[in-house]
């Protein structure tokens, strides 16, 4: 994308035609249009966003009272140990996962990426699982990794193994396995929007590298995919802040366990601020940790894509 | 608009077809296997087993018993008549609160606009997990927890669709609204008969992802319902799938009626689909 700036010249200004669309309505016009949408985000999105930043600072309980208690939430939430397990976990999950997402969707969103007669069908069938409610999803893929489900009933029959894997009741494979799912649910969003933009690559390139001619494998590496650098980033951050959130698949598949060995942030969030008296102060703190890694995800995205456009 | 045509690809050799349809049975194959499997255990009748590979993947006999109790021996029926009333709801909040906010954003002068949209630019990246214990306690003080109402409320408006319906409205050319006025049509009568048959296609945009993003909402009802005859279909799912009685036919079969009107919309109208995620996501 490219802009033309273009300054005044001292003495010969430009005449800006009027914008006729920008003319002044009656006051009560913008309101009838903004004046919805500003009751609901006032009461339920700028509100309990400013009262996240004052209750994090008290020891509020989720039924009310509780008086300012300055940084001491912080200071407890330092020495969490369950905090911070919850917190390397949560970023052990993402180191596996945005890797294993990126690649699979760039190899998906290429091998997808044909005139081939049925390959739209691929597609449909393909892109499927986005539109799937994961609370469901989650719910299938707990009968999956039972000690009888599909995953064990495979590999036994294929001789892999001869005894049932553990898949949620051992302390490393259960966050493999909700590792899987959520791999398994985010590729087909982020195959549709690498193929969205494959789509948009030169053809022109393209083809002076087969008159050179460049193998399909160097002609992908060094042509198609540079020139969708920015979208794979932008599907990797998206991937990341959507696992720095994760909730749905430990609650619903292992529910924290066995021991505590697959509790994300926003789960241990949700044990600490939510059932009646629990602490909403302390919650609250957690929930500004949460949102201030969220934010330097976007600020990377930012600041990456911002680069891409230069 | 992002059309997922392929690029213009002039001959596909053999060697190429049979290696590129190779890679996607098995791609298929991992994305549909849990999903057949699934539909294979909601089909089995009470005597099969649901584990024996290879043997046992296909029903033997199969009974659509499992989706008749997923009806009389669960309240699945009440789960579903829940999220219709809330997809509903939120389907429509979301149209019209996006529709007039992303009008005025795009054609309508007001003081304090451009300090709005800074607002709205960065609460969209704001996670709602973030906001997720003070909007129960705001909730809780309407009192408003344990109601449908309670649920669609604060996710009443998706930002996106905003950005979308601003996009379409600005790129009506001006003098489609400068001949109307001219005609003496008054702001509200431009907007309704000039500006919105004008954006219909990202009316549809912002009404099939309103319906999707209605029925794959989790930790909010979970968090703001307490009456599990309030349920919607994702949370009674997994309430059931935790006790001890439930029979994994049964979920299973209901597991699958839940996942098939976001399917029904999917197949249907899947260009608006494609173009709201991927060009969403694109230009967000």
């Amino acid at each position: 994308m490219t802009t033309v700036l273009r300054r005044p010249t001292l003495g010969a200004p430009i005449r800006k035609a009027p914008a006729p669309a920008m003319r002044r309505h009656r006051w009560y016009v913008p309101l009838v249009f903004v004046g919805p949408v500003l009751v609901v985000q006032v009461i339920f999105l700028f509100t309990p966003l400013a009262n996240t930043f004052v209750l994090a600072f008290t020891n509020v309980s989720t039924i009310g009272g509780g008086r300012f208690v300055g940084l001491a939430n912080f200071t407890a939430l330092a020495q969490d140990a369950a905090f911070w397990a919850a917190f390397g976990r949560t970023f052990v999950y993402m180191a596996c996962t945005v890797p294993v997402i990126v690649a699979l969707a760039t190899g998906l969103a290429l091998l997808v990426n044909t005139k081939l007669r049925g390959s739209s069908a691929v597609r449909t069938l393909l892109f499927s699982p986005m539109v799937m409610p994961l609370a469901t999803v989650a719910v299938m893929f707990q009968f999956v990794f039972r000690s009888d489900g599909l995953a064990n009933q495979l590999l036994i029959g294929l001789n892999v193994i001869a005894q049932p894997l553990p898949f949620l009741t051992s302390s490393t494979l259960a966050l493999v396995s909700l590792m899987i799912v959520t791999i398994w649910k985010g590729c087909a969003l982020s195959t549709l929007i690498t193929l969205a933009a494959l789509q948009n690559v030169s053809e022109e390139l393209h083809e002076a590298a087969v008159l050179d001619g460049a193998r399909w494998l160097r002609r992908t590496w060094s042509v198609t995919l540079p020139q969708i650098r920015g979208t794979t980033v932008l599907v990797a951050v998206l991937v990341a802040i959507g696992v720095l959130r994760v909730f749905t698949e430990p609650f619903v598949i292992t529910g924290g366990g066995p021991g505590g060995a697959t509790e994300t942030i926003v789960l241990y969030l949700f044990t600490k601020g939510i059932s009646p008296g629990t602490q909403a102060g302390y919650a609250s703190a957690i929930s500004l940790v949460l949102f201030a890694f969220v934010l330097v995800a976007a600020a990377i995205t930012w600041a990456l894509t911002r680069r891409g456009r230069a | 608009m992002i059309g997922l045509d392929t690029a213009a690809r002039p001959k596909v050799t053999t060697g190429e077809a049979v290696l590129r349809w190779a890679l996607m049975l098995l791609a298929l194959s991992v994305v549909l296997g849990p999903l057949l499997w699934e539909l294979g255990t909601a089909l089995k009748g009470p005597d099969e087993s649901t584990a024996g590979f290879p043997g046992n993947l296909v029903p033997s006999e199969p009974t659509l018993d499992n989706f008749v109790a997923a009806f009389t021996q669960i309240p699945l029926g009440g789960y579903l008549l829940n999220s219709t009333v809330i997809a509903a709801m939120g389907v429509t909040t979301n149209l019209v609160l996006a529709t007039l906010t992303g009008y005025a954003l795009a054609r309508i002068p007001f003081r304090g606009r451009a300090v709005y949209m800074a607002a709205l630019l960065a609460t969209a990246a704001l996670p709602f997990e973030v906001i997720l214990v003070s909007t129960l306690l705001v909730t809780r003080g309407l009192g408003l927890q344990d109601t449908l109402l309670g649920v669609v409320l604060p996710q009443a408006v998706a930002i996106t669709s905003i950005f979308v319906m601003r996009q379409a409205f600005r790129a009506i050319p001006d003098e489609l609204e400068e001949a109307a006025t001219v005609d003496g049509a008054g702001p509200f009568r431009v907007f309704l008969r000039i500006m919105l048959p004008n954006v219909k296609g990202s009316l549809a945009v912002i009404t099939v992802l309103g319906f999707l993003d209605s029925w794959d909402h989790f930790i909010w009802p979970l968090v703001v319902l307490s009456s599990p005859e309030n349920y919607p279909v994702n949370v009674g799912i997994q309430y059931l799938s935790g006790t001890f009685s439930a029979d994994q036919r049964v979920i299973s079969a209901a597991a699958i009626v839940v996942i098939l009107p976001p399917l029904l919309v999917y197949t249907v109208m899947q260009r608006h689909v494609f173009s709201g995620l991927a060009g969403g996501a694109l230009k967000g």
